[in-house]
């Protein structure tokens, strides 16, 4: 990296500056004059930069020896027990059955047990009963809803471009539906994402693989696009860095797009670094729809193989054998520098990206498309001096992060874009830090916190981990385990550690009050999506048959707010909260007020916040009063029932739990004194027995005890 | 008992046959108590995140009102007076591509006040309040179209979601009145950026804006969501939020170390005297009929803007930390007289009532009100009646707060295309408004991904030469 000039040093000095110890910089800045300062970015010590725990290969330690030997069940229990140990800490007890039951389901399905499964599980007293329930939980094809939805935090899924114009994209929803089934079927984690970055050119076995892998790509088109930008490459640059940023922090847990104006301040990252990436990605091309009036940048779709093409693996052998080339031939051409001329528009408007075997069969259903990447005009791209688009600098070779290469890395094709190779050498065993991420991840929703608490963070601005021999377990179980998801999973919930209970204790308070040695469960606030359709649930209307499409694909193409009216996406459905439309800056309500994942960003994890809001939301809104009235009336169907029967179901439904004695007869009273004769107000169906029912589930799903996991 | 099973509930393990007491039984030893102790710092860091803070030095203003004029108004036909360009008027302009000509303002310009201040005769009204304005005219923002002018006007990039003014504020401020919202949103836009003009992006959601209606629609009607149930009676309410009490208590009373509990209980007593201080004070029927009046509420040009103001001050004075109202409509390229005409006759006589209502309630002195758009207009146009977006030249005014009044800040060119003197850039005007509610907006930050954010990134001066 060669630029020069004081304005460059100066633009970097006040950037350094803004940075915690910026000002030490500043000052050898001065000192050494611009052109120190250039060198001072190509001095990264990598061989030192390489010692950081996380840029080392997870190292294979054998569970540790403890003094009580009786407590662990497992070997993550030995890392964890041991740690405890050392601080003379002993954790309390094991989660009582109700708490553990709750735990697991919404842990696992994002939903309540049923009462009857509650009943039979803490009546099942056989050692293998937990086992059993993980086990049908695993299998239940809500647990891909549920897990689908943590990946969709990290990879920003939304249906629309946010941004100052806000356009649908009403094809968004088939990426979400291949996650959803990537997950139910426990497809290994390294493949799940070279699908995601390079799906289009993995080789493929029949039409519908085919399809699977470009709808997978949908993962680099799905971001928030400013689509009003004149300059096509500062849109294309601005896209790039987007695809760069999520990639990274999903992937490596690093943030590599810091490195887009200057070196990473913190981390071993070069703006050399940055460019070799964004030469890939620059290389490809991105297909995300958006059509309608007021765009300067719409693009086109992926057109995915239909009827008897995709069903027959014939007819599609031939073409995808060497899909790489078949598709330079067959996509349209990247887009150049700006698209001068409205008739250019036009045409990348008008001409679909062909990139089914154009000798399949005629079409015997309608076209479907999908948005997704394709590879592009291949070429390496210059380093853009502070990352300004007018500001050409030393072109740079296509690569991948010198920090995390040791061995040879893969060979980029130059008639390619490289991302294949990114996401080879992305998910290669050498990489140190995928396997640790997604254990980290998959530890972090089943805790509460990950054992690095930064989750998408794990340079030198990240938490150190707090059990690294444990992690480093995890994350080489989790590769021995062909990067099965499920398998992880399975091995954490079976653990004592996750079963403890949520008790207090007060030395190891006292000497660890975050409780970041795991002597307890920490209480966990139920996420936006498992509110919502736990009531659901309790009150009987849950829908668990998956739509399809999306309710934004019903709305079409267009600009919201302008053309489409926000109310257009006020869906009126009963489905888990996974299908409801995600719409950027038009989050519906439920979720927004219980701190769901902004989705134009990358959410490692998300915030707990408890405000007036959400107390008005539970008592006002007409979401929960609807579905109290309608658990209320089914209470109230159930003739063979008396009050005290129906109270124990009410509790059974909304908190997995009987009622205690005092409880009940608290419902009782509320029943009987409070609001027994109540009028009939408003409400067209409510009749006086069944206002104080409705208002008595109400109730329960208010409480503070609905909305946590203890 | 005999089903247990609700209508979803498909699976045929039957539920074994218990009396209630067996069920209690069984889970007697089971249920009992529920340990929420020890939270994490962060999460008892959240409970009072609302409460008010100290800020990093003393304020100048308490509180905000941000009179928003979406579309990019004319600043010389307004507050920055061009004699030179009506002289010139017709000569050929300077805008790229050729062929535009300048226009010099159809509108008559008057010295104001004590101060002398130059304003068009299409502020009658506000212009009798020169004397309190600061008038900022040489601001600058980075692209000229609304979308992203609009965006980074409200969040400091186009470029990057992040969160906005009012969200910022918050997070550095908390708020005043428990029982409202901190931040207030009346009838934004719906395009434009949306949700992202008053959103929190990486801030916690506690800090976004409270939206109260929405552009185009009739403000009339319009409150906070699930501000009421229509469904029950105050007394049956009441009476059930006492068992949600109760049953909270439990939990409270099982471990005393529980603050999350303890925020939830809280949150519903908030929210219970929310549902009945957000309609109060939306409520004008105790206002005097000659304060409507002086808002132009009941008149047809002013209602809704005169509607707005009205409530802002009301939210202002009950102690809402960040208000922000909006008129759209102010993208003359065409029928520049007649329609920038319209705007201010709807707004003129609404902002000066909301001075004047402040300033006798003696709320100005520390509430800052700031008047703008997204960018401002070019002096030339190839149209005859029009004129394009600048964004290298425009101007916004603030008056109370502990800003200099009566006050011309900064200059354009001769004809108005670009600022020539102290200019003031976006980031500029954001670290002035942090700097006027004791925020220093290099050590107002928050940590996402690894490092700490600013509303104004790396940049931005605060305008001392303002600051009164």
């Amino acid at each position: 990296m060669k630029p020069s000039g004081n304005s460059i040093a100066t633009a970097l000095g006040r950037q350094l500056k803004y940075f915690a110890g910026g000002l030490a910089a500043l000052c050898a800045i001065s000192l050494l004059g611009p052109t120190a300062l250039i060198a001072l970015g190509s001095e990264i010590d990598f061989a030192k930069a390489r010692e950081s725990w996380a840029f080392k290969p997870p190292k294979t330690v054998p569970a540790p020896v403890v003094t009580d030997p009786k407590w662990p069940r497992s070997e993550i229990d030995r890392f964890v027990l041991a740690a405890l140990e050392a601080k003379s800490l002993k954790p309390v007890g094991d989660a009582d059955r109700h708490a553990l039951l709750r735990r697991v389901y919404f842990d696992l399905n994002g939903m309540p047990p049923k009462p009857d499964e509650v009943l039979a599980f803490v009546n099942d007293r056989s050692p293998e009963a937990f086992e059993e329930v993980v086990d049908r939980l695993l299998v239940s094809p809500q647990f891909g809803e549920r897990w689908a939805r943590h990946w969709f935090d990290v990879a920003r899924y939304a249906e629309s471009t946010g941004k100052e114009r806000n356009f649908t994209y009403p094809n968004a929803w088939r990426y979400r539906d291949y996650v959803i089934d990537a997950f139910n079927e426990d497809k290994p984690y390294d493949e799940f994402i070279r699908e995601q970055i390079a799906g289009d050119l993995l080789p493929a076995r029949n039409g519908a693989q085919r399809n699977e892998h470009l709808i997978a790509t949908g993962f680099l088109a799905i971001g928030p696009k400013g689509l009003n930008e004149r300059k096509r490459e500062q849109f294309v640059m601005d896209i790039v860095d987007e695809q760069i940023d999520v990639t990274s922090r999903a992937v490596l847990g690093l943030t590599v797009s810091c490195a887009r104006c200057h070196d990473h301040k913190f981390d071993p990252i070069p703006t050399r670094d940055y460019y070799a990436i964004a030469g890939i990605f620059r290389s490809s091309e991105t297909f995300y729809g958006t059509q309608g009036q007021q765009n300067r940048q719409p693009s086109t779709l992926l057109t995915l193989l239909t009827g008897s093409a995709a069903a027959t693996d014939e007819n599609f052998a031939a073409a995808v054998l060497s899909p790489a080339r078949a598709l330079n031939k067959l996509s349209p051409r990247p887009n150049q520098q700006r698209p001068g001329a409205a008739k250019k528009q036009q045409r990348r408007q008008a001409a679909p990206a062909l990139v089914a075997a154009s000798s399949g069969p005629a079409s015997d259903a309608v076209t479907e498309h999908a948005m997704g990447v394709l590879d592009g005009r291949a070429s390496d791209c210059p380093i853009f001096i502070r990352g300004e688009i007018d500001h050409r600098g030393e072109i740079v070779p296509r690569g991948f992060l010198t920090v995390l290469t040791t061995s040879q890395p893969p060979k980029i094709d130059p008639s390619q874009s490289g991302r294949l190779e990114l996401a080879n050498w992305l998910m290669s065993r050498d990489n140190p830090l995928p396997a640790r991420v997604m254990a980290n991840r998959v530890w972090q929703h089943l805790f509460g916190q990950g054992l690095v608490r930064t989750p998408d963070n794990f340079g030198a601005m990240g938490e150190k981990p707090s059990h690294p021999e444990l992690l480093d377990y995890l994350a080489s179980r989790f590769m021995d385990d062909h990067w099965s998801v499920k398998a992880l999973i399975r091995s954490i919930v079976l653990s004592r550690v996750y079963q403890l209970s949520s008790a207090d204790d007060k030395k190891n308070y006292a000497a660890d009050p975050d409780n970041v040695l795991l002597w307890r469960t920490r209480p966990r606030r139920l996420d936006a999506e498992s509110i919502r359709d736990a009531v659901l649930a309790a009150s009987g209307q849950l829908d668990l048959t998956p739509p399809h499409g999306s309710v934004v694909a019903q709305v079409g193409d267009g600009y919201i707010g302008k053309g489409i009216k926000p109310r257009a996406f006020n869906a009126d459905t009963n489905k888990r909260s996974v299908y409801l439309p995600i719409v950027r800056d038009l989050v519906p309500d439920i979720l927004g007020l219980f701190d769901f994942a902004e989705p134009s960003l990358v959410v490692a994890s998300r915030d707990v916040t408890t405000v007036p809001s959400q107390a008005l939301f539970m008592m006002n809104s007409p979401f929960v009063s609807i579905q109290s009235e309608q658990m209320a009336k089914h209470l109230l169907e159930l003739k063979d029932l008396d009050s005290a029967h129906r109270i124990s179901l009410a509790y059974l439904r909304i908190l997995s739990r009987p009622p205690n004695e005092s409880e009940q007869t608290r419902a009782e009273d509320y029943l009987q004194q409070r609001a027994k004769g109540w009028p009939v107000t408003e409400g067209p169906t409510m009749v006086g027995t069944e206002a104080a029912w409705a208002t008595l589930c109400q109730a329960l799903f208010a409480c503070a005890e609905f909305r946590y996991l203890r | 008992m005999k089903d247990l099973r609700g209508p979803y509930e498909c699976c045929n393990i039957q539920p074994p046959t218990m009396t209630r007491r067996d069920m209690l039984k069984t889970v007697a030893a089971g249920f009992g108590y529920l340990a929420f102790a020890g939270l994490s710092s962060e999460a008892a860091a959240h409970q009072s995140s609302l409460t008010p803070k100290s800020p990093h030095f003393p304020p100048r203003a308490k509180r905000m009102i941000f009179l928003c004029m979406q579309g990019g108004p004319s600043q010389m036909d307004t507050f920055d007076h061009k004699p030179k360009l009506s002289a010139d008027s017709g000569k050929a302009g300077l805008s790229k591509g050729g062929g535009s000509a300048l226009i010099g303002s159809p509108f008559h310009f008057d010295q104001h006040g004590q101060s002398g201040l130059s304003i068009s005769e299409l502020f009658p009204n506000v212009a009798r309040h020169a004397d309190d304005l600061c008038v900022i005219r040489s601001m600058q923002t980075d692209i000229p179209n609304h979308p992203q002018a609009f965006v980074q006007l409200h969040t400091g990039s186009s470029q990057f979601t992040r969160p906005s003014v009012g969200a910022w504020t918050l997070y550095g401020l908390g708020t005043e009145n428990q029982n409202l919202p901190g931040f207030i949103t009346i009838s934004p836009p719906m395009a434009l950026g949306g949700a992202q003009n008053y959103g929190s992006a990486f801030l916690p959601a506690v800090y976004q804006g409270t939206r109260i209606g929405e552009q185009k629609a009739n403000l009339a009607g319009a409150s906070v969501s699930n501000i009421q149930n229509p469904r029950l009676t105050a007394e049956m309410q009441r009476h059930q939020l006492d068992l949600v009490r109760s049953m909270n208590r439990d939990l409270v009373n099982e471990n005393s170390a529980n603050p999350e509990v303890e925020g939830i209980i809280e949150s519903y007593e908030l929210a219970f005297r929310m549902q009945s201080e957000v309609p109060n004070v939306m409520d004008f029927s105790r206002e005097s009929a000659a304060t409507l009046t002086m808002y132009g509420i009941g008149e047809s040009a002013t209602a809704d803007f005169g509607r707005q103001c009205l409530m802002a001050r009301r939210f202002a004075e009950a102690g809402v930390r960040y208000i922000e109202v909006c008129h759209a409509g102010w993208d003359q390229h065409n029928n520049l007289k007649k329609a920038i005409g319209a705007n201010c006759r709807a707004t003129d006589r609404p902002i000066a009532a909301l001075l004047s209502d402040l300033k006798q309630r003696g709320l100005l002195h520390d509430t800052l009100v700031i008047w703008g758009g997204e960018f401002g207009r070019t002096p030339d146009s190839r149209k005859e009646d029009g004129r394009d977006h600048n964004a290298k030249g425009y101007t916004m005014w603030m008056a109370g707060g502990g800003v200099k009044a009566g006050l011309a800040y900064g200059q354009t060119d001769d004809y108005g295309y670009q600022a020539v003197e102290d200019k003031v850039h976006i980031h500029d005007l954001h670290a002035t408004l942090l700097s006027l509610l004791g925020l220093d907006h290099e050590r107002l930050t928050y940590r996402y991904a690894g490092r700490d954010f600013r509303l104004s990134d790396v940049h931005g001066n605060v305008i001392r030469n303002i600051l009164a």
